[in-house]
């Protein structure tokens, strides 16, 4: 159909085209700097008592790899339920997205995970040393001796927990309110203790003389007896009859009683105690007022909480101490002398003083004491050094009889009484037992030092176990070093609740559940600092196709023959997974074809 | 069918009756409309084209010199500041031989901020490497876009229609809108003389030593002669089939004509009433239209303008410390002309300042009453500059 004519001649094309592969130009001769894969730490897993793989659990949950996900706290800590809910999350504190928008809700996610694994009853699958020869006692049934028992039964430890009271659980059933900690979140993550393996015998009288029996049947002896004993006001008329300890008030909470108050009550003290009793005087249809020496931000309670019970009509008077408490006709009169603050302390504390004479008198109906509590009994504290003593971050281990070794956790060496430290000191002192078994007391302190996560002073499992984790980089991820150009600023999810007017009236726990697309949506937010999530930036944008895909769990290589160091994989990896290194002599030989 | 349509949309009707593959620009007045129109026609199916929407002219090009490179018929618009940033690509059109085809709406370089009529962007990259084709009117620009395919993909080589601001681009008139059949009769598809295969893995554009630059250089000059012969046969075909003939230059009236004015683009339609309005009165002028402007046909430019005794350029642009653009190319066209005509280089219109009947009448006279040659511009139509102005 076409009338076109090629009458006149047109010349043949000669322009630019190779039909040689650019292969044989092996731009790789040209680096002097070298990229590689290297995963490093991230901060919150720093701040993490328990040391969680953090940035990992959030990429997993994100993935909806939720087992896996479960697993992974389970690698580090027994108890993903309780500190789901009741955790202070340090972790949130560090989080570098708290600089680009909010922090991503980590503590939230770890309760969503205990949850499903709970609705879907599901088995972890742990990594189990084979079995050891060594038997260990645990002394007490908390949190830092389930911690303990479930750690040294992981390293292959037969282990044998020795509990005063009914039940184990320590504080943490007998101590936090079930508006906080419903007991079945707790009954769950002690029986998944149980499950693998660790012996719990309760109703043991512990004393002295049980210690010293035992040492002669067990190698090891952890003790984590806690502080179950109440410290003393030493004012005149705490003694009287109806001035009740905080820890006994709340015990007889925890076992059913739903005593009806009314009018107002004083709590002293500034710490979770405090917070818990005075929440549970508000459910009780009492009018709580705590009575705090220093001020709101000097309390020792965590932030959250002090927020919450304002909220719920908890009324706080600062700087005030109990002088007397004086029966009166069916009430009492509590005096408090009012302080003055005098300057901080090195952690900014106010310092205090009485004010002169002014003294204030309030007609209460009850008076309750939470200053702070004490082991029970004095051969429950750790010694201080000396020769086979070894003083470390979260325990104390003691070598000085010749029967067992034994080492003190928990609240007994925790400058934080928390759950999380709790497991930190277990864990800690699971692995010093077997650091000391193995090659003795003297291996103990620098073999911890190498298992610690990032700069931080708590164990990974993970890391003392030489799986994965124990490759990354122990540099702590800051936020400068994330790309934050690839994320997008995203609302935090906001924690579901129950009305206020539906938690004055009951126990039920305050927190509500959420839902898997709402934990996907939220993990999404996470930067996984210093992981790699598999986004291959590093493949799109390598200007040398020097990105290999592999099969190896990295998922990539890099080809070092045409990997020129230009460092735009280093740079556009939003999450800082890669690093970019000086080229030694050694390596610039550009024979080298796979990456670390 | 005669239709009346916009001078952009005249552009956009040959584009998609050219049945092109790939468009790829980047919207600037006054160009707008053109690429608006194109989107319209992919969007609804009416042209089965990619449209690729890009973040910059440098792309727009780039991503065609891409889509090109595969075999395919391409398009692009643009115009001033735009083409200005496509320049680097430019060049790559041309030295990848990619029978790439361009509307260029003729509009002022700022500053200061000039939306309207001026020829400097499209001259400044005359040495591109381009072939650029001046247009004086709707039908015109329609069927030069059919020409420019034709011509690009016979030599291999990138094609500029060049169309002034507003003047063409936003004015409506009548156009005769060919049924596509016939288009398909004078334009069939694009057979490329090279494209990516993946299944012969080639380099293309990679580095060239000192030993074959010049060739590729030289291959691509002759490329752009060859091209004259080639628009030539191309059109013969195109007056064919639609009857309509353009030629690379128009003269109108040169035969017995002593002064002959220079014109091209919009301002050839007031210039032909001019020169008939002067006949009228009995004087002998003519008119000579350039519509190609690279390569440039200096033959055809020596033997119509030889006979003449005075010649007058208008140009619609300026190189600043040369001159007029056109009336640079005619001297140099005309030098060693034995007899050659005395040279008047004009300037007017610039910014899309009006060229009005009276303004070409004015330069006919004073080139008919100059008795001295002088080879500076003579800017036609300059006010007082009037410095109050920059405040107000």
């Amino acid at each position: 159909m076409t009338e076109k004519k090629k009458t006149s001649k047109v010349t043949p094309l000669f322009f630019a085209r190779s039909y040689l592969s650019t292969e044989s130009n092996k731009t790789g001769s040209w680096r002097f700097l070298r990229p590689r894969y290297e995963e490093k730490t991230a901060p919150c897993s720093v701040a993490c008592p328990a040391g969680e793989d953090i940035g990992r659990i959030e990429m997993l949950t994100n993935q909806g790899m939720f087992k896996e996900a479960w697993e992974t706290i389970l690698r580090e800590n027994p108890f993903p339920g309780v500190c789901g809910s009741v955790c202070y999350h340090p972790c949130e504190g560090a989080c570098n997205r708290g600089e680009f928008d909010r922090a991503v809700a980590i503590n939230a996610i770890e309760r969503f995970l205990a949850d499903t694994a709970c609705k879907n009853e599901l088995k972890p699958l742990l990594t189990k040393l084979p079995a050891k020869k060594e038997k260990i006692a645990v002394v007490g049934g908390g949190p830092s001796g389930l911690a303990a028992a479930y750690f040294l039964t992981l390293l292959g430890y037969n282990c044998d927990v020795f509990e005063a009271t009914a039940e184990p659980g320590g504080v943490l059933r007998w101590g936090i309110p079930h508006y906080r900690l419903p007991l079945p979140v707790l009954e769950r993550d002690i029986s998944l203790i149980k499950d693998q393996g660790v012996q719990i015998k309760t109703g043991v009288h512990i004393s002295k003389e049980f210690l010293k029996e035992i040492e002669k049947n067990y190698n090891g002896v952890f003790i984590g007896c806690g502080y179950s004993h109440s410290r003393k006001l030493e004012i005149p008329g705490e003694d009287l009859e109806g001035i009740e300890d905080g820890h006994a008030f709340l015990n007889r909470i925890r076992h059913g009683e739903r005593p009806r108050l009314d009018g107002l009550y004083v709590i002293i003290g500034g710490g979770n105690t405090a917070i818990d009793v005075a929440r549970s005087v508000v459910r009780l249809g009492g009018t709580p007022l705590i009575a705090y020496r220093r001020r709101r931000q000097d309390m020792p309670a965590f932030p959250d909480e002090i927020e919450l019970a304002l909220d719920e009509g908890v009324t706080l008077k600062e700087l005030v101490i109990p002088v007397s408490v004086v029966p009166d006709k069916g009430d009492y009169v509590l005096t408090l002398h009012h302080m003055n603050i005098t300057g901080e302390d090195d952690k900014g504390r106010a310092l205090v003083e009485p004010d002169g004479s002014k003294i204030e008198e309030i007609r209460v109906k009850n008076v309750f004491k939470a200053i702070g509590e004490e082991p029970a009994e004095s051969w429950c504290n750790p010694p201080h050094g000396g020769e086979g003593i070894v003083t470390l971050n979260n325990s104390v281990v003691d070598c000085r009889t010749e029967s067992a070794a034994i080492v003190f956790g928990g609240d007994l060496t925790n400058e934080i009484k928390s759950v999380v430290h709790a497991v930190a000191s277990g864990k800690e002192a699971a692995i010093a037992l077997d650091i000391l078994f193995r090659e003795g007391l003297d291996a103990v302190e620098p073999e911890i030092g190498d298992c610690l996560v990032g700069n931080g002073s708590f164990c990974s499992m993970e890391i003392y176990m030489k799986r994965p984790r124990f490759d990354r980089s122990s540099h702590v991820v800051s936020y400068s070093e994330i790309n934050a150009d690839y994320f997008y600023l995203s609302q935090r999810i906001t924690q579901p609740r129950l009305l206020r007017e539906e938690r004055l009236a009951t126990f039920d726990e305050v927190n509500l559940k959420i839902s898997a697309s709402l934990a996907i949506r939220e993990t999404e937010r996470c930067f996984n600092c210093g992981l790699c999530n598999q986004c291959d930036n590093c493949y799109l944008f390598c200007p040398d196709l020097a990105i290999v895909r592999d099969k190896t769990p990295q998922g990539r290589h890099i080809n070092y023959d045409y990997c020129k160091g230009c460092g735009l994989c280093v740079v556009e990896c939003p999450r800082n997974a890669m690093v970019l290194v000086e080229e030694t002599n050694e390596a610039s030989t550009g024979r080298e074809s796979s990456g670390s | 069918m005669k239709q009346v349509l916009e001078g952009s949309q005249a552009v956009a009707e040959a584009v998609r009756l050219s049945r092109v593959t790939v468009i790829s620009a980047y919207p600037i007045t006054p160009q707008t409309h053109i690429v608006e129109y194109l989107s319209d026609y992919v969007a609804d199916g009416t042209l089965k084209a990619s449209y690729l929407k890009v973040e910059s002219e440098h792309s727009a090009l780039a991503s065609l010199v891409g889509a090109a490179s595969c075999g395919v018929r391409t398009f692009t618009a643009s115009s001033s500041q735009g083409l200005a940033l496509m320049h680097e690509i430019l060049h790559w059109a041309s030295g990848a031989r990619l029978p790439i085809v361009m509307a260029e709406v003729n509009r002022a370089l700022a500053p200061g901020w000039n939306i309207w009529a001026d020829q400097l962007d499209s001259l400044a990259q005359r040495d591109t490497g381009w072939i650029q084709l001046y247009c004086e009117h709707s039908q015109e620009v329609l069927d030069t876009v059919f020409l420019a395919y034709r011509l690009a993909e016979a030599v291999s080589l990138p094609v500029m229609v060049i169309m002034d601001a507003f003047f063409l681009s936003h004015t409506y008139e009548p156009v005769d809108l060919p049924e596509q059949k016939l288009v398909d009769r004078f334009l069939p598809a694009f057979e490329p003389k090279f494209q990516i295969d993946t299944a012969d893995p080639v380099a293309l554009s990679p580095l060239v030593t000192p030993d074959f630059y010049m060739e590729m250089r030289h291959n691509t000059a002759k490329a752009m002669e060859e091209s004259i012969l080639q628009l030539a046969e191309i059109e013969e075909d195109f007056s064919n089939i639609f009857g309509r003939y353009y030629g690379p230059v128009e003269p109108f009236l040169c035969d017995d004509a002593e002064i002959i004015m220079v014109t091209s683009g919009t301002m050839t339609g007031t210039a032909r009433q001019v020169i008939q309005d002067l006949r009228e009165k009995g004087e002998k002028v003519g008119l000579l239209k350039i519509k190609l402007f690279r390569p440039f046909p200096t033959e055809i430019i020596r033997k119509i303008l030889g006979s003449a005794k005075k010649v007058a350029i208008i140009d619609r642009n300026f190189s600043f410390g040369a001159g007029g653009i056109f009336a640079q190319e005619v001297r140099a066209a005309m030098c060693n002309l034995p007899d050659c005509p005395w040279i008047f280089g004009y300037i007017a219109g610039l910014g899309g300042r009006d060229v009005t009947t009276d303004l070409l009448e004015d330069i006919y006279w004073r080139t008919k009453k100059s008795d001295v040659l002088s080879g500076e511009s003579i800017w036609m139509g300059l006010q007082e500059e009037d410095h109050a102005v920059e405040r107000s």
